[in-house]
């Protein structure tokens, strides 16, 4: 990975980390909302691969963990998502109809976003933390999917061209 | 060579998760690090946040409303009922204080001239069609109130029982046109006859040709015979102008209720008068004047130039 890729991918990520965090995360969204950083770090690993996918959720969720709206253990994020980055990479390789289809994108970025939080539900679980009644979560996953689902067509031109810029490859999606 | 990279990727993905999994097991056993760098990261994007509040706050209002707008019409409903009973209250309020005011000046008359008196609420007031000033009090003859009996206000006299019932009673006011009281000057002692013009003013006839009045003069109530119709000592009024037509057998003058009957609400009636006269005593201190705060401004000339100052060069 060049230095340009490293700088210009690690700028990318902090604006879209900061505009979570400036402006996402104020508007008080109904059920939940959604979580822009995530989407779009699940995008991006979404088209690369599995090495990077994984490098991606490990730098992606140590932002999430060091945010103020997370309140679980620093690293826990890290953790979730260097699995679901590595994993929604894993199955996007090789399988350019998955790539290069819009819906299919769609779809493997909502799940990952509805995997992710359900594996973070169980890790804090693990380490207990409350988590809130069964209602609420079941609620709050299928409010964040239908966010996801309406966000990602949304974000995907723009991560899929910034990507096609970076990584100085095409990806017609 | 592919098997290469496989193993590395293998080999990322493990040393990624023993890292994460590091980072967990540091901040849970609370190593200061991890949580140094959380607070710093929170500290510097608290600037950003603050921004990006005031720039979203519009728009999260403009979406909130949107979303909760039965509920906020309903609140907004509500608000307004809320509004309109607290501004009841607030002018119920200045009612019942302006009552209470009233009502404490009169027992501190009443106190001070030792009087044993009655409060009542004044519960209408007029009798336009008859042409005579009366009131109404919602006290009577189960009260103790007997017809001529003094009624006073924290001002000072407001009239005559007239007329009793059980729990009620008629008082005629001492501006009514056929009202008669006898009345003496505050300090000379001179008497006369005050009678009422249907008005805030009344006019009062010395019965002696040989005193004098003045403007600003006081009068109280001389009293009667058994302290009914009046006890002694009430204020009544202020001399406001004399009349010294030459001639007149006896000097006139035009005198200002004390008492305002257009705002009358809380009034005593006098059961008891004083063992002994208070004379003066109840006569209402005169204002003192607020001082003015005056401003000296002191200019000292500066000094003019000489004349061979200029141009000496």
């Amino acid at each position: 990975m060049s230095t340009r890729k490293i700088s210009l991918s690690a700028l990318l990520f902090f604006s879209v980390y900061l505009a979570q965090e400036a402006f996402v995360t104020q508007l008080h969204i109904g059920g939940g909302g959604f979580s822009l950083f995530l989407i779009f770090a699940l995008l991006w690993a979404a088209l690369s691969t599995p090495d990077i996918g994984a490098l991606t959720g490990f730098v992606a969720g140590f932002l999430i963990d060091l945010s103020q709206s997370t309140n679980g253990a620093v690293g826990q994020w890290t953790f979730v998502l260097i699995l679901v980055g590595f994993g929604i990479s894993y199955l996007g390789l090789g399988y350019e109809n998955v790539r290069m289809n819009p819906f299919t994108i769609t779809f493997l970025v909502t799940s990952s976003v509805v995997v992710a939080r359900v594996i973070y539900l169980l890790l804090s679980l693990l380490l207990g933390e409350k988590v809130g009644s069964f209602a609420s979560i079941v609620a709050s996953l299928f409010v964040g999917a239908l966010w996801s689902a309406a966000i990602v067509p949304i974000l995907m031109p723009f991560v899929a061209r910034a990507y096609d810029f970076i990584d100085d490859s095409r990806h017609r999606l | 060579m592919a098997r290469g990279g496989e193993n590395r990727g293998r080999l990322l993905l493990i040393i990624l998760i023993i890292t994460s999994l590091f980072l967990i097991t540091l901040d849970l056993r609370g190593v200061s690090i991890i949580g140094g760098i959380k607070t710093g990261t929170q500290s510097a994007l608290s600037p950003v946040q603050s921004f990006g509040s005031t720039v979203i706050s519009p728009v999260r209002n403009f979406f909130s409303d949107l979303i909760h707008l039965g509920r906020t019409r309903s609140e907004i409903q509500a608000l307004r009922e809320e509004n309109g009973k607290l501004l009841t209250q607030i002018r119920e309020r200045r009612g019942i204080d302006a009552q209470l005011e009233q009502l404490q000046g009169a027992l501190d008359l009443a106190g001070k001239a030792e009087f044993k008196v009655v409060n009542a609420r004044v519960i209408s007031q007029g009798a336009t069609t008859s042409f005579t000033q009366t009131i109404t009090i919602d006290a009577g003859s189960d009260n103790g109130i007997r017809p001529n009996m003094t009624v006073i206000n924290s001002y000072g006299l407001i009239g005559v029982v007239k007329t009793v019932y059980s729990s009620s009673a008629l008082v005629s006011l001492t501006s009514d046109p056929s009202f008669r009281i006898g009345v003496r000057v505050a300090g000379s002692q001179q008497i006369g006859i005050l009678s009422g013009q249907g008005s805030r003013k009344g006019v009062m006839q010395l019965l002696d040709n040989q005193s004098t009045i003045k403007v600003g003069d006081i009068l109280v109530a001389r009293g009667s015979v058994n302290n009914r119709p009046f006890v002694p000592g009430v204020p009544v009024g202020e001399v406001t102008s004399v009349d010294n037509a030459a001639g007149a057998v006896t000097q006139t003058a035009d005198v200002r209720f004390f008492a305002n009957f257009s705002a009358l609400s809380i009034v005593s009636v006098v059961l008891r008068g004083p063992d002994s006269d208070p004379r003066d005593a109840l006569i209402p201190a005169k204002p003192v004047p607020t001082p003015i705060p005056t401003v000296t401004v002191f200019v000292t000339p500066s000094q003019s130039p000489s004349p061979n100052a200029s141009g000496s060069n």
